[in-house]
């Protein structure tokens, strides 16, 4: 039995405590450029307990999440893991540690690292095999636990072609199968979209009903409305600890943490902001009820199915910075399915543009094209006037054309920074004054000034980023073509680049971006909605993301923006796709009788404010 | 050339045949009996033993013909260059052709056709078994392999995980080079043009970053390799422990009379 180590009844605190940390500190490298990631940190996690952990990038919550399960010993304080001291004054217990792991489950974030075999089945035997289990013990946990993470039909699939959201939810069964007292999830959905996160969460409900402890280490603080205890970290210190209804309230502070508020907690303080009778919560169901109190009857809808949206009329059409002309492309190595079926559409000078779609809809396929990484098979591509189909062609948009790649980071290769991002103007054959010239100002752009001589390797996560977008942006692009670029970014982080990307924007640089969030997609002027290979809408904001278009998105596999699925739970009129908008749309239709229009009679129309 | 190393490497493709259900080991030892063997082919009658043998295995595996045919192609190319040196070079035999300074005698034609194809019936072979084993049980039997060196106190076991983790990781390395190749690509690093020096230039970004890329890796894995709770080999167990069946004594049994017969045939 590997329990057997620590089975001797200690005090009754520490028999529902599972892991208790007290005034724990831990420090990485020395000298000048010591960093304490943990200081000071006491923290006891109960029994059966959901302890959420948010927190910034470098606010020391992964290296919190390490010392919990095992795989980091501190510099001070006092550990104990599932009633056993393995870390205090009498230093290491080494033994203790190696015993406690056996009952600790961890998954972290990137999938790709933590399964080991080709095989979903065998990966999930790996852990029991190495706890030296029978043969037949391991076949009913494997069987048991990739039924509980719904993943039994993939029992027999190649992990590597899996989605993230389906390889994390393996690696859970990987843990979940050595049957451990606690399960550790360190940033669990930090590079899965919407989809793969909610089904990582609903994969935590399960657990939690079932009577797993869990600790949940996240930076999307939506995550956090589920669990029975938040932790707030920063700079390694415990900033704010209670159920997230208590954490929530401290709204300003969450900002200066670099996080921000759930939706539903910004919208409650926002509503009562403007006077609004409503209570302050974060829970959602709580709102809407009180609003419906306050709304009265649903308003007939008056825009409803039926009444297509036009199209914008054409106007006087500015200059067209991309036009996609009946595209298809085909991978030679896959079973002669096409990676994009026939697609058609313009983007003007200037405009910014999202593409959305699920993983394998065909928007990889399409940033690479637009991108001049490849010709099409079928129809044409023209960027800035120049036809891909030709080599030479395709040679000159390079570097007209910025590549963001998805982890941009992923393509720094310098020793310091300005080498790094003097790469693309210098490949371009420009004069060095004139690299520098750029680069500098690429740094500026993104805030990088004064970094110039360090290794891109040592910048902090957020910062190698930026670093790889300014390598982009030196070489002053036209368009820009982004994918997923705040994937993995803290709510910080996330705003930043939103502004630097906006900032650039309106200096006339042409965006396209594909990005997972609607609420994200409902900012650009155009959205393109790929599904299977084809262009499924394509459209100004208002016009796709409408309640009569809600079940196609949901058939594609997506959603609507928050906004818009607020109102249409209030049963509001309007069709708002940002916060300000639907709080105006909720005042407007809580005064029916100051507005222009009475209520059921044709609804004003403030889509797109 | 990443993409076609990815497609490659540890294609299993999922079955119930008998060449699926026999131990690894076994079929590593027959697979490797069959490749080498193909060294001794000199003749009409042992080439047609070879072939008939190694097309009765790929029936036996119930793999469609298309996808053996798929994991051969990539020598394919490599064969034709060497037929065709065979082909301009061997100079024995009667003269056939004379084309200014080439000359095709029927000694470069047998060459040629003999080294295509029985490299192309080992190449079935190796095939064969990748398709027919699953990366897990190659590992087991590479540890099989290995245990004379366990024995002797040296990591026979820890070699096999890293065999393993290498099946794992490749198609991962691949999918990520071609997406830095892509984002260096975009930014006007000339992959595909220039000198050789210059081509050799262009490489290095690709390659730093790919490796700290596998870095990445290697720091990921080692955590979740300790969270996992591997500590070696030695005292791990295994959820299908091989066993040597009547089929795989006998498999090995025919493998040895196929060899002698294919030398008796000489």
């Amino acid at each position: 039995m590997p329990g057997a180590g620590y089975t001797q009844p200690a005090s009754a605190d520490a028999m529902v405590s599972v892991a208790s940390l007290s005034h724990v500190t831990l420090r990485y490298g020395d000298g000048p450029r010591e960093v304490v990631a943990l200081n000071d940190v006491t923290l006891s996690i109960a029994k059966g307990e959901r302890l959420c952990v948010l927190g910034a990038n470098g606010s020391g919550k992964s290296t919190l999440a390490s010392v919990i399960c095992g795989l980091l010993a501190p510099d001070e304080g006092t550990v104990s893991l599932l009633g056993r001291e393995v870390f205090g004054a009498n230093g290491v217990d080494i033994d203790g540690y190696r015993l406690a792991r056996h009952e600790i489950g961890l998954v972290f974030q990137n999938p790709d690292d933590q399964i080991v075999t080709s095989i979903v089945e065998e990966d999930v035997a790996f852990g029991p095999e190495n706890l030296g289990l029978a043969p037949d013990e391991i076949g009913v946990r494997v069987d048991r636990e990739l039924r509980r993470v719904a993943m039994q039909d993939y029992a027999r699939s190649d992990p590597s072609r899996l989605s993230g959201g389906q390889q994390q939810r393996v690696a859970i069964a990987g843990a979940l199968a050595m049957e451990p007292r606690v399960l550790v999830l360190d940033e669990p959905g930090a590079l899965l979209d919407v989809r793969g996160r909610r089904g990582i969460m609903r994969v935590m409900d399960t657990l939690h009903r079932d009577g797993v402890t869990i600790v949940h280490i996240t930076h999307f603080v939506e995550e956090a409305l589920a669990a029975d205890r938040v932790v707030v970290m920063n700079h390694g210190h415990v900033m704010l600890e209670g159920t997230p209804e208590q954490v929530f309230s401290h709204g300003d502070d969450l900002g200066s943490l670099g996080l921000e508020m759930p939706f539903t907690a910004r919208l409650s303080t926002t509503l009562r902001d403007r006077g609004l009778d409503v209570p302050w919560t974060c829970d959602d169901d709580v709102l809407a009820e009180a609003l419906a109190d306050t709304l009265g009857p649903k308003q007939a809808r008056v825009d409803a199915d039926g009444q297509a949206h036009e199209p914008q009329a054409a106007e006087p059409a500015p200059r067209t910075a991309i036009q996609v002309d009946r595209v298809s492309y085909t991978y030679h190595d896959t079973d002669g399915r096409n990676a994009l079926d026939d697609v058609s559409f313009p983007v003007a000078q200037g405009a910014s543009v999202a593409i959305v779609g699920q993983t394998g809809s065909g928007k990889s396929t399409l940033m690479r094209l637009i991108c001049a990484l490849e010709a099409p098979d079928q129809g044409r591509i023209v960027v800035n006037g120049i036809d891909t189909a030709t080599r030479r062609n395709r040679r000159q948009l390079h570097g007209k054309v910025g590549y963001v790649m998805q982890h941009p980071e992923r393509q720094l290769f310098a020793e310091t920074v300005l080498d790094d991002v003097s790469y693309g103007p210098h490949n371009m054959g420009l004069a060095p004054e004139e690299v520098r010239r750029r680069c500098d100002h690429a740094l500026a752009l993104v805030g990088l000034v004064g970094k110039e001589d360090a290794s891109p390797f040592q910048l902090s996560g957020g910062q190698q980023r930026l670093c790889a977008i300014a390598g982009i942006l030196a070489m002053q692009p036209d368009t820009l073509v982004l994918d997923e670029p705040t994937a993995g970014l803290d709510p910080r982080g996330r705003a930043q680049l939103e502004r630097i990307l906006d900032d650039i924007h309106d200096h006339g640089v042409t965006i396209v971006r594909v990005t997972h969030s609607m609420n994200v997609a409902a900012r650009a002027q155009q959205v393109l909605v790929l599904s299977q290979s084809r262009l499924l809408m394509q459209g100004a904001p208002q016009d796709v993301f409408c309640a009569a278009n809600k079940q196609m998105l949901h058939d594609a596999g997506l959603g609507l923006p928050d906004a818009l699925n607020w109102a249409l739970r209030l049963g509001l009129s309007e069709e708002p796709l940002s916060m300000d908008a639907l709080v105006d749309a909720v005042m407007h239709a809580t005064r029916p009788t100051i507005s222009k229009a009475p209520s059921g009679a044709k609804g004003v129309d403030v889509r797109g404010v | 050339m990443f993409v076609a190393f990815r497609l490659k490497m540890g294609q299993y493709w999922p079955g119930q045949s008998i060449l699926h259900r026999m131990d690894p080991r076994a079929k590593a030892a027959c697979a490797l009996a069959i490749m080498v063997s193909v060294f001794f082919v000199h003749s009409v009658p042992q080439l047609a033993f070879a072939w008939a043998v190694a097309l009765a295995l790929v029936a036996l595996s119930r793999i469609p013909v298309g996808k053996v045919l798929e994991s051969v192609l990539p020598v394919v190319a490599m064969l034709v260059i060497l037929a065709v040196c065979n082909l301009l070079l061997v100079r024995t035999g009667s003269t056939l052709v004379r084309l200014g300074p080439l000359t095709i005698t029927s000694g470069g034609v047998w060459a040629a056709v003999l080294y295509s194809l029985r490299l192309v019936a080992a190449v079935m072979a190796a095939a064969l078994l990748l398709l027919t084993t699953t990366p897990t049980q190659l590992t087991d039997a590479f540890d099989a392999g290995l245990a004379p060196l366990s024995r002797l106190g040296l990591p026979g076991h820890e070699l096999a995980m890293v065999f393993s983790l290498m099946l794992r990781f490749i198609p991962t390395l691949a999918d990520e080079a071609s997406a830095i190749l892509d984002a260096q690509t975009s930014r006007g690093g000339a992959l595909a043009e220039g000198s050789v020096v210059r081509r050799v230039k262009a490489v290095v970004p690709v390659l730093v970053a790919l490796l700290a890329s596998s870095l990445r890796h290697a720091n990921g894995l080692s955590r979740a390799l300790d969270a996992r709770c591997y500590e070696g080999g030695a005292t791990r167990s295994h959820w299908h422990p091989l066993h040597m069946e009547v089929h795989d004594w006998l498999a090995l049994a025919v493998t040895v009379v196929y060899v002698v017969v294919l030398i008796l045939l000489g």
